[in-house]
């Protein structure tokens, strides 16, 4: 019984899974042929094999850099920063916007043992210490540890002389990035305002 | 919106001793007669609940349900600020609680404090008087934070600012790196801090006069008055630049302590007596009367803020008082319109000839009957 018992647990610790839900999708599995089983099981090697984190950005990639940073027509002088890959994929569903990205990998959250170690805010640094970005846009979620963190990166950059703006707070208060819609975060990115 | 705050039916499920529990109550109020332990207090707690969605003795959920049971469930129908009725359930294994009003479910449990307003007096409340700052910030950030959205917004924000910039003096290996990692919750820690302090001051300000004419009401012939202390605000100022430039200055001296120093997170509502520390100099009959006038206030607060007097939930808090200390102090209650009144009492003769008109149930190994 020890296989199904293990296969429910590992699929128990995804989010929004519980064990009911756990034991039920393994029960499903066990139905199935056991090719498609097999295909499900390489599929999911191969996430993690195949990607990883961008050498520049940080965001998800297939190789070295991120289909952002490698396509040419995105304007490398400007930088978004955001928490998550995930947040890169509700800016790129707005549309409006043509520049790279940063990813930090979270936000500061000391409670949780998060601290600027823990993020790539010192590998942002670096990049723009390069000489060749003009304007880094804080686009870390609107929650208190969005706001302490976008403080903490402009703080970082404040001796560069980079041109640092924050989003608009269009975003719902509390809400996160990822789930807004594109209008809003179209209209958040129009309205950003220097960082004093 | 109704003159007064009114449950009309309550049931109770599983909480604490009380198995099952639908009781009808009638618009005045009721009398609960039972021993010590049969579950009268716990009655009144479970009311509570639905005002603050949780203990007012500061039990955790999970300490409230029924022993064996999987959660616990408290109802109420009536008239209340703005619903009709207010449901609140606790789920031992999800560790969830839900808040329905009017049958639909609150999704942030932030939004849904403050629904059935009621005061809670018992003889614990000595302890708000002689107990320590902590009890009665707790008094002014409850009455306050129900009164008003925004010091509720602001008090949450602040806490947890506060929690993380502890957190981040630290956990940096380097003292440096500290000082940083701290400085970046300082903004928004001013920014909440004066907003509360501008709360607390106001309410104080406001509610001094009657503080002193309340104790001197109920029977206290020394001249008992109440103040904020701010040991958190450097030279007392506590605008949000001063808060932020305070919190500047010691970053050095919290790294060290791996403590915040400047705020309103210090505060105390100082109550004295002739100009002396009530809490040293005062008896036990004066630290009690200190106390109810505090309730008195919260009571006011409650009605001028909801527009309805709140339900007066007595757990037998004039036990120690003779007959016309507690005529006063339902007196000054009923001043501004007497509430719906649950009074709990061990024994018939316990209830104060003002409240005698009351109807009367008896509780008993968690039953009503
Ligand atoms: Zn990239």
């Amino acid at each position: 019984m020890s296989a199904i018992d293990d296969l429910a647990a590992e699929l128990a610790r995804l989010p929004g899974i519980g064990r009911k839900t756990a034991m039920r999708l393994t029960y499903h599995l066990l139905k199935q042929p056991a090719e498609q089983n097999r295909r499900l099981a390489v599929a999911i090697a191969d996430l993690s094999e195949r990607i990883q984190p961008c050498a520049r950005c940080f965001n998800l990639a297939e190789g070295e850099l991120c289909a952002v940073c490698r396509d040419p027509r995105r304007d490398a002088s400007v930088v978004c920063v955001v928490e998550e890959p995930a947040d890169i994929a509700a800016v790129e569903r707005a549309g409006e916007y043509r520049g790279t990205y940063h990813v930090l990998g979270g936000r500061l959250a000391p409670i949780e043992g998060i601290g600027p170690e823990q993020l790539t805010a010192g590998a942002l640094s670096r990049r723009v210490a390069d000489g060749t970005i003009r304007e880094v846009i804080l686009a870390t979620n609107p929650s208190l540890e969005g706001e302490a963190t976008a403080l903490y990166v402009q703080r970082q950059l404040a001796d560069t002389g980079v041109r640092v703006t924050r989003i608009a707070r269009g975003l719902p208060v509390g809400g996160d990035l990822e789930f807004a819609d594109g209008v809003t975060i179209a209209q958040a990115l129009q309205a950003r305002r220097e960082m004093a | 919106m109704a003159a007064c705050v009114r449950v009309a039916s309550l049931v109770v499920r599983d909480y604490r001793n009380l198995a099952s529990v639908a009781l009808e109550v009638p618009p005045e109020g009721l009398v609960l007669v039972g021993d010590n332990g049969q579950g009268k207090t716990n009655l009144l707690e479970a009311v509570y609940v639905l005002q603050l969605l949780r203990s007012v003795r500061g039990a955790r959920d999970a300490d409230c349900v029924r022993f064996g049971e999987a959660g616990w469930y408290v109802e109420a129908r009536g008239a209340f600020a703005r619903a009709r009725t207010v449901a609140v359930g606790y789920d031992v294994r999800r560790r969830r609680k839900l808040v329905r009003v009017d049958g639909a479910e609150v999704p942030r449990l932030a939004d849904a404090a403050g629904h059935l307003p009621s005061v809670y007096l018992s003889p614990d409340d000595q302890r708000l008087a002689g107990g320590g700052p902590a009890e009665r910030r707790r008094f002014l950030d409850v009455t306050l934070g129900l009164a008003s959205r925004a010091y509720l917004a602001s008090l949450a924000a602040y806490r947890h600012a506060l929690a993380q910039r502890n957190a981040a003096l630290r956990l940096a290996r380097r003292p440096g790196d500290a000082l940083e990692a701290a400085a970046v919750w300082e903004p928004m820690l001013a920014r909440h801090g004066a907003a509360l302090w501008r709360g607390r001051a106001d309410w104080v300000a406001g509610q001094a006069t009657a503080f002193a004419a309340h104790c001197a009401a109920i029977g206290e012939r020394v001249p008992v008055t109440m103040a904020l202390r701010t040991p958190g605000a450097a030279e007392g100022r506590t605008d949000a630049e001063s808060l932020e430039a305070a919190l500047a200055r010691q970053r050095p001296h919290d790294v060290r302590r791996g403590l915040t120093q400047a705020g309103p997170h210090r505060d105390d509502l100082a109550l004295a007596l002739e100009g002396r520390d009530l809490r040293v100099v005062g008896s036990a009959g004066q630290q009690r009367t200190a106390a109810f006038a505090l309730r008195l206030l919260e009571a006011a607060t409650l009605r001028a803020a909801c527009g309805a007097a709140p339900v007066l939930l007595l757990d037998d808090p004039f036990a120690e008082l003779d007959d016309s200390r507690a005529a006063r102090i339902l007196a000054l209650l009923d001043a501004g319109g007497l509430g719906q009144v649950l009074l709990a009492v061990p024994r018939a003769g316990d209830v104060p000839p003002t409240l005698s008109s009351l109807a009367r149930r008896t509780i008993r190994d968690g039953a009503v009957t």
